[in-house]
C-alpha cells in the first residue's frame, strides 16, 4: 500500500509541478512582454491628455477628445484627406487623418485618434469613433433647423 | 397609461424579488413549506411583471411614444418597425431591463423546472437569482429607468432614430444571443451558490446545471461569433476582432465558461476537481458582471462602451460583493469538497483536463490583463498606456496554441494512465501528420505562426479522426455494421464524447481562418470611371458611380470589375455610401453609412468600402482589402455551433 501511495504522491508532485511550470512561464511572458523596453513602442502606446501633448515628443501616442464643431475641413481634391481640431475642455490639437473615416465621425463626435505630433500637428494613422452603442446625441427641436444640402 | 404601468411593474418586481428572499430565510428557520413555495410563486411573479415592463417598453418602442426619454433617443418614426423593436436593446436603459427580461426567463423555467426538485437546493437557488433581479431591478427603477419621461422643454415631434450601423439584421440577432449567453451564467453560480450554503456539494448541483451551462455557453459563442460577422460585414476595418476590451469583456467569461464545461466531465466521471469548478463557475459569473462594468462605466476607452454613468461603481460594488460573499462561502464549506479520488498519472485523461483548464484561466488573465493595462498604468505611473491588438496577439498566441496541442493530446490519452501501449498506439498517427504538414509549409515557405498553428492543426484534426476511425471500426468489426451506420449510432450513442470532438474540430477550422490575418492586403484608390488600381494580383476598375433615392437613405453606388492577373473577370463589386435621414431637415440627424461588398471564397475575401464621393468630378475613393480564408472562422463557427447542439440533444432514454 505504501509503495501505491508512493507513486500517487510522486504523480501528484509531478503534475503540480506541471501546472506550476506552466503558470509561471506564462505569467513571465506576460510580464517581459510587459515590461520589455524594445516591445513598449510597438506594442504599447500612451493616452496622453491634449495639455500634455508637447511631452508626446516623436513618439506614436494617443489621444482622445471632441471633434470641435466647424472645425472639419476635407481636401476637394482628395476627400480622404482631412484637417479637423480636436478639442479637451479648453485644450485644443490640429490633426490631419488621410485615411478613411469612420461613418460617425463629424462635428462633436467623440474620436480616439493614434499617431505622432509633428510640428504642431497631430499626424493621425488611426480614427475611432465611438460606435453604435453611442448614438446618444440630445433630443433637438426640428423647427430650428433648415434644409441644407446633402453633404457627404 | 401604459408606461406608467411598465414602471409601477418594474417597482411591484423589486418588492416580489425581496420577499422572496425573506420567504426562503424564514423558511430556513421555522421549516413552513409554504415559505418555500411562497417564494418560488414571488420570484415567478417578478419574471411576469419584468416581461409585462419588456412588453410595455416593446409596444411603446413601436407606436413610437416620443414622451418616453428611450423611445425618443433610439426611434424615429422613419425607423423600420422591426428595428423599432431592436431599439429595446440599443441603449442603456433599454439593454438592462433586457437583461432582466432575459433573466426573468431563464429564473421562471429553473423554477418551473424545479417546481418539487432539488429541495435542498432550490430555496437557496431562489435566494441568488433574486438577489442578481433585484440588483438589476434597483437599477432600472432607480438608476436608468426606461420609462423616463422625454425631459425636453419642446414637444418631441420625431425621434433622434436608430444608428443605421444597428439598422442590420446580425445586429438584431447578436446582442440577444450574447445576452442569452452572459445571463444564462446566473444559473450553474446559483447552483454553486446553493451547494456551499446548503452543504451539499457533492455533484447534484453539476448534474443539475451541466445542460443549462452548456446551452449558455453555446448561445455565448454564438453571440461573440456574430458579432464578429456583424463588425466584418458593417464597420468596414476588414477584420472581425480588434481586442477592445468590450470584446474582451465577452471573452472573458467565456475563456473561463469554456473551461468549466470540461472539468465539470471530471467531477461527474471521478468525483474530483470540486473546488475547481466552484472556483470557476465563480469567476465565470463574476467576469460576467465586470464585463457589464466594463462596458457601462465609461472607464475603458472603448469604442463601444455606453457613456460614463452613474451606473460604474454600482456593478464594481456588485462584482466585489459577489466575490467577497462566494469566496467566504467557499473557505466556509472547503473541507466537505475535498474529494476522496485522486489523479493516478500524469499521462491520465484527468491531468489533460487540469492542464486545458489552467491554460484557459491563465488565458484569461492575460486577456484581463491587457484590457486593465490602461487603468493599471494610470493608477501606477500617471500616464495610461494603452494596447492593442500587437500586444494581445503576442502574448495570448502562444497560450493558445498550448490550448490546440492539447485538444489533440486530450482524446488520445487514457483516464486514470497512459500506458506505453497505449502511447505508441494513439500517438504516432497523428505526430507524423502534424509533422508532415509543418515539412510541407517550410518547403513552401510559410512563417512560423502559420506553420504551428497549421501543423498543430492538422495533428488534431488528425487525432479526432483517428477516435472517430477507432470506434467505427469496433462498431464495424464486433456489430457488422458499414461505416456510415457506424458514424451515426456511434454519435448517437455518446453525444457528449463525440458532439465534443465535432465541436473541437469547429474550433481548429477557426485557428486555420485566423492564420489567414498575417497575409491581409489592402489599398486606397480615388477612382474616376475607366480608372483603375491594383491589388494581390487582381486589377479593380470603376465602371460606374450612380445614384439612388430609397426611402429612408439616399445612395451613391460604385460598379467595381475585378479581374484578376490573366484579364478573366472575377466578379462585381457594388459597394455604396449613403445617407440616413437624408430627408431631414435637422443635419444632425443625417447620418453617412457605408455599405460594403464583399466577394467571399474559400481563399479569400475582396472586401470593398465606398469611403467618400466627390460628385463633381464623379470620383469614387474607396478602400479593397484582400483577406485570405476569413470565410473558415464562419465555418469554424458553424461547426462549433453544430458539435455542442449534438453534445445537448437528449438521448432517446432520456425521453
Amino acid at each position: 500500500m505504501a509503495g501505491i501511495s508512493g507513486v500517487l504522491m510522486e504523480q501528484r508532485n509531478k503534475i503540480f509541478l506541471a501546472v506550476s511550470g506552466i503558470v509561471f512561464v506564462a505569467l513571465f511572458w506576460i510580464f517581459r512582454i510587459s515590461t520589455e523596453a524594445d516591445a513598449q513602442d510597438a506594442l504599447m502606446i500612451s493616452f496622453l491628455s491634449l495639455e500634455n501633448i508637447e511631452d508626446a515628443g516623436d513618439r506614436r501616442v494617443r489621444l482622445g477628445g471632441i471633434v470641435d464643431p466647424g472645425s472639419i475641413v476635407i481636401q476637394k481634391e482628395n476627400l480622404l484627406d482631412c484637417n479637423f481640431t480636436l478639442a479637451q475642455g479648453s485644450f485644443k490639437v490640429p490633426v490631419h487623418y488621410t485615411q478613411v473615416r469612420p461613418d460617425l465621425f463629424k462635428d462633436e463626435a467623440e474620436v480616439i485618434v493614434t499617431g505622432q505630433y509633428v510640428n504642431g500637428v497631430f499626424e493621425a494613422d488611426e480614427l475611432q469613433t465611438k460606435c453604435a452603442s453611442r448614438y446618444e446625441g440630445d433630443l433637438r427641436n426640428e423647427s430650428s433647423y433648415q434644409l441644407e444640402d446633402l453633404d457627404i | 397609461m401604459t408606461p406608467v404601468a411598465g414602471g409601477y411593474a418594474l417597482n411591484l418586481a423589486l418588492g416580489f424579488s425581496l420577499f422572496s428572499i425573506i420567504s426562503v430565510f424564514w423558511f430556513h428557520y421555522n421549516k413552513d413549506a409554504r415559505l418555500y413555495f411562497t417564494a418560488q410563486r414571488l420570484v415567478l411573479g417578478s419574471c411576469l411583471l419584468v416581461g409585462f415592463a419588456t412588453f410595455v417598453l416593446a409596444a411603446e418602442l413601436i407606436n413610437s411614444n416620443f414622451d418616453i426619454d428611450y423611445v425618443a433617443h433610439y426611434t424615429s418614426l422613419e425607423t423600420p418597425a422591426v428595428y423599432k423593436l431592436t431599439a429595446l436593446w440599443a441603449g442603456q436603459e433599454g439593454s438592462l431591463l433586457f437583461w432582466l427580461f432575459i433573466l426573468s426567463i431563464y429564473a421562471g423555467t429553473v423554477v418551473i423546472q424545479n417546481q418539487r426538485r432539488n429541495v435542498n437546493l432550490m430555496p437557496w437557488v431562489l435566494v441568488v437569482l433574486s438577489v442578481v433581479m433585484g440588483f438589476f431591478l434597483v437599477l432600472t427603477n432607480f438608476v436608468a429607468n426606461p420609462f423616463a419621461p422625454t425631459d425636453a422643454d419642446f414637444q418631441v415631434m420625431n425621434g433622434n432614430g436608430l444608428n443605421p450601423l444597428l439598422q442590420n439584421a446580425t445586429m438584431a440577432i447578436h446582442p440577444p444571443t450574447l445576452y442569452l449567453g452572459y445571463i444564462g451564467f446566473t444559473v450553474p453560480f446559483a447552483f454553486a451558490i446553493a451547494a456551499l450554503i446548503s452543504g451539499d456539494t457533492g455533484s447534484l448541483w453539476i448534474r443539475s446545471v451541466r445542460r443549462w451551462t452548456l446551452v449558455t455557453w453555446m448561445f455565448l459563442s454564438i453571440g461573440i461569433i456574430l458579432g464578429g460577422w456583424w463588425a466584418y460585414q458593417e464597420l468596414g476595418w476588414g477584420g472581425y476582432w480588434a481586442w477592445d476590451p468590450v470584446e474582451n469583456a465577452s471573452f472573458m467569461p467565456w475563456l473561463t465558461g469554456t473551461a468549466f464545461i470540461h472539468s465539470i466531465l471530471i467531477q461527474e466521471k471521478r468525483d474530483m476537481l470540486k473546488t475547481w469548478n466552484m472556483v470557476l463557475i465563480i469567476l465565470t459569473f463574476s467576469l460576467v458582471i465586470f464585463g457589464t462594468f466594463l462596458t457601462r462605466s465609461g472607464v475603458m476607452s472603448s469604442v463601444h462602451s455606453f457613456s460614463a454613468s452613474s451606473l460604474g461603481p454600482l456593478f464594481l460594488g456588485f462584482v466585489f460583493f459577489l466575490l467577497a460573499s462566494s469566496f467566504a462561502l467557499l473557505a466556509w464549506r472547503y473541507s466537505s469538497l475535498k474529494s476522496d479520488s485522486k489523479i493516478q498519472s500524469i499521462s491520465s485523461r484527468e491531468s489533460g483536463f487540469v492542464f486545458n483548464n489552467v491554460l484557459f484561466v491563465v488565458l484569461c488573465f492575460a486577456v484581463f490583463w491587457g484590457t486593465m493595462f490602461p487603468v493599471l498604468t494610470e493608477a501606477v505611473q500617471g500616464t495610461k498606456i494603452t494596447v492593442g491588438p500587437p500586444f494581445f496577439n503576442q502574448i495570448v498566441t502562444p497560450l493558445a496554441l498550448a490550448l490546440l496541442l492539447l485538444t489533440g493530446v486530450g482524446p488520445l490519452l487514457v483516464w486514470r494512465k497512459t500506458s506505453k501501449t497505449s502511447f505508441y498506439k494513439n500517438f504516432p498517427i497523428p505526430i507524423f501528420i502534424g509533422l508532415t504538414a509543418a515539412i510541407v509549409l517550410i518547403i513552401i515557405g510559410f512563417g512560423s505562426s502559420v506553420v504551428m498553428t497549421a501543423s498543430l492543426s492538422a495533428f488534431v484534426l488528425a487525432a479526432i479522426m483517428l477516435e472517430f476511425g477507432k470506434g467505427m471500426q469496433i462498431r464495424k468489426t464486433k456489430l457488422g455494421e458499414t461505416y456510415s451506420a457506424s458514424l451515426m449510432h456511434m454519435i448517437s450513442r455518446n453525444r457528449s464524447r463525440y458532439g465534443g470532438y465535432i465541436a473541437h474540430v469547429g474550433i481548429v477550422i477557426m485557428f486555420l481562418g485566423f492564420t489567414g490575418k498575417a497575409f491581409d492586403q489592402e489599398a486606397e484608390w480615388g477612382l474616376r470611371k475607366g480608372e483603375e488600381g491594383h491589388l494581390a494580383g487582381y486589377r479593380f476598375s470603376l465602371v460606374q458611380l450612380s445614384e439612388a433615392e430609397r426611402p429612408n437613405h439616399y445612395a451613391w453606388i460604385a460598379e467595381i470589375s475585378v479581374e484578376d492577373i490573366g484579364g478573366e473577370k472575377v466578379t462585381s463589386l457594388h459597394p455604396e455610401k449613403r445617407v440616413y435621414f437624408h430627408n431631414n431637415p435637422n443635419p444632425d440627424r443625417r447620418q453617412p453609412h457605408s455599405e460594403l461588398d464583399i466577394h467571399s471564397t474559400f481563399r479569400r475575401d475582396i472586401y470593398s468600402v465606398l469611403s467618400a464621393v466627390d460628385t463633381e468630378s464623379g470620383t469614387a475613393f474607396m478602400k479593397i482589402m484582400i483577406n485570405p480564408l476569413v470565410r473558415l472562422v464562419w465555418i469554424g463557427g458553424i461547426i462549433l455551433v453544430f458539435g455542442t447542439l449534438i453534445s445537448l440533444w437528449p438521448r432517446k432514454e432520456a425521453n
